[in-house]
């Protein structure tokens, strides 16, 4: 049978953590089977480095930051930016090319973002901006958690999203229970696009309320997904109203997806809007996004536990999963490329 | 009623910023978006379409370089033997002109390795320029032999010119034609081979890897379609498409990709000769006639994808992932 899993490249930028969870207070991490200690230095910037002592088998992150470096709570050696050993409490000599790995670090929308692969490569391949996320005219909320499933299933999740009817009827767009039309698919070597344009229909309820919207009324409704990045999705639904009765409502969806190892993917979910602005209205809609994004996690992490249990199967495609595949080619081809 | 997904890919009109001439004959393009916005990213070996007409698609390597998200470059050769490409990009493909591009895509991608051989022929460098910066920004042992008719005929000369020794410059007219023998006689360890040029150049190349360099340490690309393999009659055979639920008859003179547009499947095809890698498919069952200049025989013996415009079924029935 042939492998139906796509693998991950180490080449590219992975968000591993939220701005706000790195702080002077080391954060220990796993990324691509990899420990990882983030933290923040004075002059603000974000330190990412390998999170296991050079001296012994002990993480980085339980130790404690002392100005731009950060000391192991065992051995007491101390490490700086460059991962490079520059103080061991038993000497005053420091032994010679004790350090610990040290990996390339953007902050882009508010995400940390860290380059695990071949370092010479960080610079040429730049992180996709994200600007929406901290953009004033865009409110945006989110939650972060780990999936017990590998990032794979991730991927072909978000590359088709007409099973959310089925999934969550409530948060579902009332027109997405209706007959799909034409999925529309753009590639281009690295990225798949693809949308469709949904017939009017009604809002869901809970968006007519929050927005003024009426909930009756219909509208043309637009959606849009976008692998743009092994680590980073960009979804999008547009819900076209008139400009009388208060213009066109988008949320845009951000999910940058880590893989922690073959079968575990740290998931961070941004929600952000271009109406209804203000905490009340953020206050309704995040149990409303949060409870499906975790009905979805569980999903996921059962079909893993299928996986595991039974392996891949012949899976069916069918004519939705066109974008999931080319995302799958993808992903091959880059890590084919890796050697 | 139909819900069948309409596939392309991404394109845009975008403006030549600059057009300098980079050797004799040789015009080197820089394209952007007209309001400056991000074009999508590529990798080392990618190449675009340059859509000059109707019926005049023709593909350029990307030769800048991959970091900067806003311009392509190309080069382009006024090839004398030219069916109208190249030449409509000479004469129109001026600063400020617009022109329409699809793409990137990449068939030529550049795979990590301690040690490379780049063999590049007249305009086959373009797509090693950004495979040598990458090559050399990862410390990897390389080394670079470059031919081409003449010294003025040859481009990008000045840039190589920062790599000092590890670039061998071989102008016809004053060092003959590369020592192919000499380089590739013994398979080197650990060494990929990259080539880019005149058919010539590529079979004399491909010939001397086969005989004794482990397979899969050869890479090339080709601008034109190889000689067909064989001579033998095209025959008809069914096509089961499975996504689709559809089953079709492919007849002896047309492909598989026409024959898919003809049902309403959309297919993405580019240069419907085998040589761009657009229309690659992945095959679920049957035995396929590989007929394309891209995939290696290690790939067309996998059967796990093949080219639509221009490869068959050596038997009665084939199904694809369409
Ligand atoms: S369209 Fe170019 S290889 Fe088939």
């Amino acid at each position: 049978m042939r492998d139906r899993s796509a693998g991950c490249p180490r080449n590219a930028w992975y968000a591993l953590a939220a701005s706000a969870e790195v702080g002077s207070t080391p954060f220990g991490t796993r990324a691509l089977d990899t420990p990882v200690v983030l933290f923040r230095v004075s002059d603000g910037s974000v330190v990412a480095l390998g999170d296991r002592d050079a001296h012994r088998p002990y993480p980085l992150s339980l130790g404690h930051v002392d100005g731009d470096t950060i000391v192991s709570g065992y051995s007491g050696f101390a490490y700086d930016r460059t991962g490079a050993c520059v103080r061991v409490p038993s000497q005053a000599q420091v032994p010679y090319g004790a350090r610990v790995p040290s990996y390339p670090v953007r902050e882009e929308g508010d995400l940390v973002w860290v380059w695990l692969g071949e370092p010479s490569l960080a610079e040429r391949r730049p992180p996709v901006p994200v600007p929406w996320l901290t953009d004033a005219s865009w409110e945006t909320f989110g939650g972060q958690w780990e999936t017990a499933a590998g990032v794979g299933l991730l991927h072909d999740n978000f590359g088709d999203i007409t099973h959310v009817a089925v999934v969550d009827p409530v948060i579902s767009p009332p027109v997405l229970a209706g007959v799909a039309p034409a999925l529309e698919v753009e590639l281009t070597e690295t990225t798949v696009h693809f949308h469709r344009d949904w017939p009017a229909a009604p809002l869901p309820e809970w968006q007519a309320k929050i927005s003024g919207a009426s909930a009756t009324a219909s509208y043309p409704q637009r959606e849009e997904g976008a692998f743009l990045a092994p680590g980073l999705w960009a979804d999008r639904w547009d819900v076209v109203i008139p400009a009388e009765e208060g213009g066109t409502q988008t949320f845009r969806f951000t999910h940058a997806v880590t893989p922690v190892d073959d079968r575990h993917t740290r998931h961070i979910w941004r929600v952000s809007r271009n109406f209804a602005p203000g905490a009340e209205a953020s206050d309704m809609l995040r149990p409303i996004f949060e409870s499906y994004y975790l009905k979805v996690r569980e999903i996921l992490e059962t079909m893993q536990q299928v996986i595991d249990r039974d392996g891949y199967g012949e899976d069916v495609n069918v004519a939705a999963d066109l974008a999931a595949l080319q995302v799958r080619k993808i992903l091959r081809r880059l890590v084919a490329d890796e050697g | 009623m139909t819900t069948q997904p309409i596939v392309r890919e991404f394109e845009a009109d975008l403006t030549v910023v600059a057009a300098v001439e980079a050797a004799t004959d040789v015009v080197a393009l820089t394209l952007a978006a007209e309001d400056g916005a991000a074009l999508p990213p590529w990798t080392p070996g990618a190449h675009i379409d340059l859509v000059l007409g109707e019926d005049l698609v023709r593909q350029y390597s990307l030769c800048g370089n991959p970091a900067d998200t806003r311009q392509y470059r190309v080069g382009v050769l006024r090839a004398p033997d030219s069916r109208g490409g190249s030449k409509a990009v000479h004469a129109e493909l001026r600063e400020g002109a617009t022109v329409r591009v699809r793409g990137p895509r990449n068939h030529f991608p550049m795979v990590a390795s301690p040690r490379y051989l780049f063999i590049a022929g007249g305009i086959g460098i373009t797509p090693m320029l950004p495979m040598i910066a990458e090559a050399e920004a990862s410390g990897a042992d390389w080394r670079l032999v470059y031919g081409g008719r003449s010294r003025a005929s040859m481009a990008f000369v000045d840039e190589l010119a920062a790599y000092g020794d590890k670039v061998t410059l071989l102008p016809q007219d004053e060092a003959g034609f590369p020592d192919l023998d000499g380089l590739l006689g013994e398979a080197a360890p650990d060494t990929l081979v990259y080539t880019c040029g005149p058919t010539g150049l590529l079979d004399a190349v491909e010939d001397r890897c086969a005989a004794s360099w482990p397979a899969g340490s050869l890479h090339l690309e080709r601008f034109s379609a190889k000689a067909p393999a064989s001579d033998e009659e095209d025959s008809a055979f069914e096509l089961v498409l499975q996504r689709s639920g559809l089953t079709l008859q492919v007849p002896a003179d047309q492909s598989i990709y026409e024959v898919c547009k003809a049902a309403g499947v959309s297919v993405v095809g580019s240069c419907l000769e085998g040589v761009c890698g657009t229309c690659e498919t992945e095959v679920i069952d049957g035995d396929v006639d590989h007929r394309d200049s891209i995939l290696n025989d290690e790939e067309k013996e996998s059967n796990e994808f093949m080219m639509i415009c221009v490869s068959r079924c050596r038997g009665d029935q084939l199904t694809l992932d369409l």
